[in-house]
């Protein structure tokens, strides 16, 4: 385990950001965390990262307690953080070279990693160029670059995609791909999309500083979310058949949809009523059906 | 020896990003310039009118002594004011890191807390440092021009006043602005500075010009009388010049008087090595205080009494964020 977290806690004053969570992050994986706004996933991060202290609980980051080795834990993480917090007014070069610096890196190390960065990344144009004259994506492949220039064992990403434009938000992912198939990077991430959270291999969602669920998407989505059969054509004659069975339908102008217990269903429903199965397509249910029927809130909206 | 390396990055970070904020830079450099603009568009008459009616009747000396002296006198002002009005702006790279969370990239990297609290200190000093001597060299230029009566004793005593006012300026700078976190208390304090302290420093009008009260109380800051160090060895030279060519040390005390070379503490003239005294006196308090927030604040002991002022300037809490 690269992440041990046991009955962690943490309170802002009266409200308890983070109430007693347990979690483990196996070396290697990419491990999401869901949560609205106000779940307990920055402070978490804050925590396991040391900016801050937590009140109670235990802490094993990459083999290290947080209480005793903070400064070793350090050595071997990189984070992203949901805001960039480089030097606007400095170029992408001065930034990665302060930076290097606060983790021993001089000198012959810094041009090497920097050299290594900037293929990886693709950073070459962006280099001399002030943070605050670079576009959103541009800025977000230094902040990866800043939080990998020490060559870290767990890259934290804090909402590293929010606000970016779809082509971006494709490369930023594919870089990180890159890393764990190429490095073995373990990535830690929070977000609100749900489909990179689809892709992650285990999932924890946050409520009100308490874990709701977990496991992995394939598990939550079994559990959680609802399959539908949507039908195109034969509209009318497959509501009338489904209503018939009791089943919740949902009309579009376009098709129905019926909501469905499992698509093992879906056999005994297409060998009772062969003709209404003309034009239609199963819905495997998503992690924002998962998000919804374990928190009672839509992740998107909040 | 790695933390030694890495205070020095740190350094250059800060001082950089100053310098490369051409507003902030500009602010910083506000007082001392409407100070020059004033002096060029009628105070420099003002002060020359004042030297001369302190003469006595039919006594006349070249005027190089007397326009090198109104521009010493208001270079002594500008050294003053830019030590304390630079120091409070440079030092917005520190507030700025906490407004932007640039604090919490330093936080996760292994570097001491209190390294990265020394850096804004030492890189404060530098910068203020590096701008005192660049309105040194400029006002040394301009009083070549139009009269140097300087020594070299009295030029390596500005020196030292200057690193007086520096050390002082910086550290009061630092130890205030560590406190301020949010946009709103940066704006009230860059404001109430850069406004106030051309004023209370007697840079714009000397003290005695003030009412007695008003006097008195100004006697208890000590940064009165790292303006008053500076204005003794900017003046030396001009006023032995004119004891030499003959101006009674009466007439000479009434300048002394009237332009703060002289300050009275509930009047009683307070002399040069009691200046000295004060001032570093001060800078050593405010190192003590310093050194003690730092070690406070690494053991994360709050201030309860500033994180409820805080909380009026900003609503803002991390749990927020989340």
């Amino acid at each position: 385990m690269i992440v041990k977290i046991e009955n962690l806690h943490k309170s802002f004053k009266d409200v308890k950001a983070v109430d007693g969570i347990s979690f483990c992050v196996k070396e290697g994986e990419l491990f999401a965390f869901l949560g609205v706004n106000g779940a307990g996933k920055s402070t978490t991060i804050n925590i396991i990262s040391g900016i801050l202290q937590k009140d109670g609980g235990k802490a094993l980051i990459c083999g290290e307690d947080l209480d005793k080795n903070i400064d070793k834990i350090k050595s071997n993480i990189g984070i992203v953080f949901q805001n960039s917090v480089l030097d606007k007014k400095l170029s992408g070069y001065d930034n990665l070279k302060y930076r290097a610096a606060l983790y021993g890196i001089f000198g012959a190390d810094f041009k090497a990693k920097l050299k290594e960065m900037t293929e990886l990344l693709d950073l070459k144009d962006i280099l001399k160029r002030p943070i605050n004259k670079l576009s959103g994506g541009q800025k977000r492949r230094l902040d990866i670059a800043r939080a990998l220039i020490h060559n870290p064992k767990l890259l934290i990403l804090d909402e590293p995609t929010t606000g970016l434009d779809p082509k971006t938000r494709i490369t930023v992912w594919s870089v990180i791909d890159k890393l764990r198939s190429e490095q073995g990077l373990t990535v830690f991430l929070t977000t609100h999309y749900m489909e990179e959270a689809s892709d992650s291999d285990y999932v924890v969602i946050l409520d009100s500083g308490k874990i709701a669920t977990e496991g992995t998407p394939h598990e939550l989505k079994n559990k959680y979310a609802n399959d539908y059969i949507k039908f195109y054509n034969k509209k009318d004659e497959a509501e009338e058949f489904f209503v018939g069975l009791g089943k919740h339908i949902r009309k579009e102008r376009d098709f129905i949809l019926v909501k469905l217990d499992s698509t093992n269903e879906v056999p005994k429903y297409i060998a009772q009523k062969p003709e209404i199965f003309d034009d239609f397509e199963v819905l495997k249910g998503n992690m924002d059906d998962v998000f919804l029927n374990v928190t009672g809130k839509y992740l998107k909206e909040v | 020896m790695q933390e030694a390396k890495k205070l020095c990055s740190l350094i250059g970070r800060n001082t950089k990003t100053y310098f490369k904020d051409k507003f902030l830079f500009f602010t910083s450099m506000l007082t001392p310039l409407i100070l020059l603009i004033l002096f060029f568009t009628f105070l420099r008459n003002i002060y020359i009118d004042s030297f001369t009616a302190a003469f006595p009747e039919g006594f006349s000396v070249d005027s190089k002594i007397i326009n090198g002296m109104a521009g010493a006198w208001i270079l002594s002002s500008v050294l003053s004011v830019s030590s304390v009005t630079v120091a409070f702006c440079a030092n917005m790279v520190m507030v700025d890191d906490k407004i932007h969370s640039s604090i919490n990239d330093f936080k996760v990297a292994p570097v001491k807390s209190t390294t990265i609290s020394i850096s804004y200190l030492i890189s404060n000093i530098f910068v203020v440092t590096l701008v005192i001597i660049s309105v040194l060299v400029l006002g040394c230029i301009y009083l070549a021009a139009v009269g140097w009566y300087i020594s070299v004793s009295d030029f390596f005593m500005i020196l030292l006043g200057c690193l007086c006012n520096i050390l002082f300026g910086s550290l009061l700078a630092t130890i205030v602005l560590s406190f301020v976190s949010t946009q709103g208390m940066q704006s009230a304090v860059a404001s109430l500075i850069t406004a106030l302290y051309g004023f209370i420093s007697g840079a714009y009008m000397p003290i005695s010009s003030f009412s007695k009260g008003l006097a008195n109380f100004l006697g208890l800051l000590p940064g009165t009388y790292g303006t008053s160090l500076l204005r003794n060895h900017c003046m030396n030279g001009y006023l032995n010049e004119l004891a030499n060519v003959g101006l009674p040390s009466e007439a000479i005390k009434g300048i002394r008087d009237g332009f703060d070379a002289n300050i009275y503490f509930f009047d009683n003239s307070v002399p040069l090595p009691v200046m000295y005294g004060i001032i570093v006196g001060t800078c050593a308090a405010l190192l003590i205080i310093y050194i003690l927030i730092v070690i406070l604040k690494n053991k994360n002991i709050s201030f309860k009494f500033l994180d409820k002022i805080k909380d009026k300037f900003s609503k803002k809490s991390i749990c927020e964020k989340d």
